[in-house]
């Protein structure tokens, strides 16, 4: 994933949305995507019925319960051009398979979408967190995903008198997490979510 | 393992980033590469 993750801006100017699909939850998703560094593009859950897009790919493991390690890539006009799997264990080579996604759209006739640019961020932005907080964690797992780590300070009021006081002043109570923009703060990890892949979420 | 050539199945599947992908929605407007992977956490 981090490999596909480096070759977003190519994916987009052939005009190809790539995706990752495991029966694991948006929970497990996030958790390792952000262990990887923060990944942009979307890990689907094919959890339930488990496995059920990927039965209809045929490349559902039945007796182990997990998909192939297996790509397809389908064209704009809906049609399969590209199916291949390589055994759980086997690897695959992102390099040919972006170069793969060049060519079809090279060869494509016709206009196809541009990218549309998420407007980023507002100046000023900063998350709040706190220490065993599993919604403290959900945040920063989007922070992580979206590649915010440069752009969206993050301070911690378990440990931070300062920040602490600070969110009580602006928002009105220390609860974490807390995403602050401007002079409105968010305390709903759901909220905090949405807001950032709405703002920063390559579309 | 569908074959090339073949009209790909729809599909509508929750994404880690709170967007859900829908299939037919990128019809007429992007390909698409669907990565299969056996686990979150396991080696990629």
């Amino acid at each position: 994933m981090p490999a596909l993750d480096a070759r977003l801006d190519r994916l987009q100017a052939a005009h190809t949305l790539a995706v990752g699909i495991s029966v694991d939850s948006t929970f497990s998703h996030s958790a390792w995507a952000s262990a990887l560094g923060g990944i942009r593009l979307p890990l689907l859950s094919d959890f339930h019925p488990k496995g059920a897009v990927a039965k209809s790919f045929g490349v559902y493991l039945e007796a182990a319960g997990i998909t192939d390690r297996a790509t397809v890539i389908i064209d704009a006009g809906g049609t399969v051009r590209y199916a291949v799997g390589v055994t759980p264990a086997g690897e695959r080579d992102i390099e040919a398979l972006v170069a793969q996604c060049e060519a079809i759209d090279a060869a494509w006739e016709g206009t196809l979408s541009p990218a549309e640019a998420p407007p980023g961020l507002p100046d000023g932005a900063k998350l709040y967190i706190r220490d065993d907080c599993m919604f403290s964690n959900w945040a920063l797992y989007a922070r992580d995903n979206l590649h915010l780590r440069d752009s969206l300070p993050v301070v911690n009021v378990s440990t931070d008198d300062a920040a602490r006081a600070e969110l009580e002043t602006v928002g009105g109570k220390s609860q974490a997490p807390a995403l602050r923009v401007g002079d409105t703060v968010m305390y709903e990890s759901k909220d905090i979510g949405e807001y950032l892949a709405k703002h920063c979420a390559t579309r | 393992m569908i074959e090339v050539g073949t009209t790909a199945p729809g599909f509508r599947l929750q994404g880690h980033l709170g967007r859900t992908v829908d299939l037919d929605a990128e019809r007429g407007k992007r390909h698409v590469m669907l990565l299969f992977y056996p686990l979150d956490f396991t080696p990629t």
